[in-house]
């Protein structure tokens, strides 16, 4: 990310935003073909697997493995999976609430826009506690008729070992 | 020495349970009758750590993960933290990663490369063989105090490795590791050396569950419940809309309480041949194999199977996808248990090392979108783990058996090429029983070579 920066309150960090609120909406109202429209068709959405690493090692992600390695149409698959009723991991389905923050914003290669923002994800199913995943993602949007669109989505979740059964929701 | 497995007294007293019950009475492993009791009660799990978790062999990690000296990954050996490392001379080594000095923690990430494994707490450095090679302060130890030779980092009992897998365990008294695989290690060679030789792909993905491990399991070599627990794939058409559609194979139990199965698919499927491998793989099987384990790897796509107690393949053929092409993956699995209902689980994709670039790039995406924590495959088999645990941790569910009786009845077929006890028909509860009739074997066994 070395564009220049969209600070917040310009149009475009405005606009951004409103989109990563939109989103996450969708995803907390279990809208889940309306979210996968928000995707162009070459997208990557990609959560690596992290490893606790000293600092000279740097942040631990492989990019040699991953927990979530998705194009569009195995996202697709994903996303009808939520909305049928037999993926047992999410049927009933779980509560879920996205808390999207620290959105930079930035200009990317080849006219994309480079964002960042950090993400706090709690989930409660049946009766069980809370559970909580955070990180940050790396989104590269495109402006496409008018609307921005998801081209690349790198998600850098914050634990090394999963301690939450398993990543059956979206990020 | 660490952890010494004495037959004792105590281990007399825990043939009976606190209620009265005996583990053979609760494990009427021959009659697919096994109690609720055993997956939930803090009594047994701590039973369990001494009679499995001190006594088995225990797979730790695959040489090609430490390829050079120096380098090295922490892992559980059994229940308890160890480095898995590859020595100054290339010899590779399995330490309890706990320092001689205080017990710290000495390798404290999840993988390396180190000339010596330094402990934070007052400094001791050990060399990767081991051995205590310099202590901070060491001149205010008098004359005889600090007997270093005697200090190195502490070995397990036994170390093992077949065509690369790296197995351990704590106890002197077990079988060599060979004589423990027994005539697993014939299938053993068609999962890992069919094409001369397997390597792992980056690190595992470690994640935990609020299950009791057996279940996770017992779910290891079930075939009956992909049609029901994967419904939601059948309805987005990546699964045969057929609830016997993975009947089609062998079960087969080698002796030990080792289990596997291999499935075949539907007549004429060359996704389903060679364990699904790409056909210019396939004349590597010849000559890798032996002819009968050749000719069951040429007709079958699936298979699955548990090294007791804990230590699973799956050879897999799906699509990653709606309406994509099957391709394989191998799968490597880990439970570690946290306590009676919680459980780490590690999972590895092994790739062959003769793969192709392309073939590798999409059995690793074929892998990740189906299996491990984000697959769309396994995240509904947690459920089920997770729902079986919570739902017998109760007095009254305690009280009763699980139902394990598909094919109790059944012969053995007489015409499988392979060693073991094979049965016609991949529907059927029978590794299951061969599994929890090993697991009352050893529980209740006085001797520390669970005999
Ligand atoms: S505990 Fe390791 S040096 Fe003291
Ligand atoms: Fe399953």
């Amino acid at each position: 990310m070395s564009g220049a920066d969209h600070l917040p309150g310009s149009p475009l960090h405005n606009e951004v935003t409103h989109f990563l609120y939109v989103e996450a909406k969708l995803l907390d109202n279990s809208r889940y073909s309306d979210w996968f429209s928000l995707f162009t068709e070459d997208v990557r959405y990609w959560m690596p697997v992290r490893t606790t690493r000293f600092l000279a090692a740097g942040k631990g992600f492989d990019e040699d493995m991953a927990l979530i390695d998705d194009n569009y149409i195995s996202l697709k698959t994903r996303a009808k999976r939520l909305e049928s009723d037999s993926a047992w991991a999410e049927s009933p389905p779980s509560r879920t609430r996205h808390f999207i923050t620290n959105v930079m914003v930035k200009d990317g290669a080849a006219g994309e826009i480079a964002v960042s923002s950090c993400f706090m994800v709690t989930r409660t199913r049946s009766d069980r506690d809370y559970q909580f995943f955070t990180g940050v993602r790396e989104d590269s949007l495109r402006c496409i008729e008018g609307g921005l669109r998801i081209a690349r989505r790198k998600i850098l979740i914050d634990q090394t070992v999963i301690t939450n059964t398993n990543l059956s929701i979206l990020f | 020495m660490f952890r010494t497995i004495k037959p004792s007294a105590a281990s007399a007293d825990r043939a009976r349970l606190s209620g009265g019950e005996t583990l053979e009475q609760l494990v009427r492993a021959e009659e697919g009758l096994v109690s609720r009791r055993i997956f939930t009660d803090p009594e047994i799990y701590r039973i369990e750590q001494e009679k499995i978790f001190e006594r088995a062999w225990f797979f730790i990690g695959h040489e090609s993960e430490i390829p050079n000296p120096g380098d090295l990954v922490t892992r559980p050996c059994g229940v308890d933290p160890v480095v898995l490392v590859r020595d100054d001379e290339g010899v590779i080594r399995v330490f309890l990663n706990s320092c001689r000095h205080r017990g710290m923690r000495v390798c404290r990430t999840d993988k390396d490369n180190a000339r010596f494994l330094r402990c934070p707490y007052h400094g001791w450095a050990y060399r990767t063989d081991g051995s205590l090679v310099s202590v901070p302060a060491e001149s205010h130890y008098g004359p005889g105090e600090l007997e270093k030779e005697k200090l190195g980092l502490i070995p397990v009992a036994q170390l093992g490795i077949y065509h690369g897998l790296i197995f351990a365990t704590w106890n002197e008294h077990a079988p060599p590791l060979k004589e423990w695989l027994g005539d697993m290690a014939w299938y053993l060679d068609i999962i890992v050396n069919r094409t001369g030789g397997i390597e792992i792909v980056g690190t595992p993905q470690i994640w935990d569950v609020d299950c009791s491990w057996k279940f996770a399991v017992d779910n290891f070599t079930d075939n009956v419940h992909v049609f029901s627990a994967h419904q939601s794939l059948v309805q987005l058409g990546m699964l045969p809309n057929d609830p016997d559609f993975a009947c089609h194979g062998n079960m087969i139990t080698t002796g030990n309480g080792h289990i596997l199965h291999f499935v075949k698919g539907a007549p004429g499927e060359a996704a389903f041949l060679y364990l699904g491998l790409p056909k210019e793989m396939w004349p590597l099987f010849d000559k890798n194999l032996k002819p009968a384990q050749k000719e069951i790897a040429a007709a079958h796509g699936i298979s699955a199977g548990t090294v007791w107690p804990n230590f699973h393949w799956l050879q897999l053929v799906t699509s990653g996808e709606m309406n994509g092409h099957p391709h394989a993956y191998l799968n490597f699995r880990l439970e570690l248990p946290l306590g009676p209902t919680r459980t780490r689980m590690y999972s590895w994709l092994a790739i062959d090392k003769a793969a192709s670039a392309e073939y590798r790039k999409i059995s690793y995406e074929t892998y990740v979108r189906t299996f491990g924590p984000g697959g769309i495959f396994d995240q509904d088999d947690m459920e089920n783990w997770e729902d079986c645990t919570i739902a017998n941790v109760g007095p009254a569910a305690k009280r009763h058996t699980l139902h394990h009786t598909m094919g109790v009845n059944r012969k053995t077929d007489p015409n499988w090429p392979g060693p073991g006890r094979a049965y016609s028909d991949s529907y059927g509860e029978m590794t299951q029983r061969a599994w929890y009739a090993e697991w009352r074997r050893m529980m209740t066994a006085a001797d520390g070579a669970g005999k």
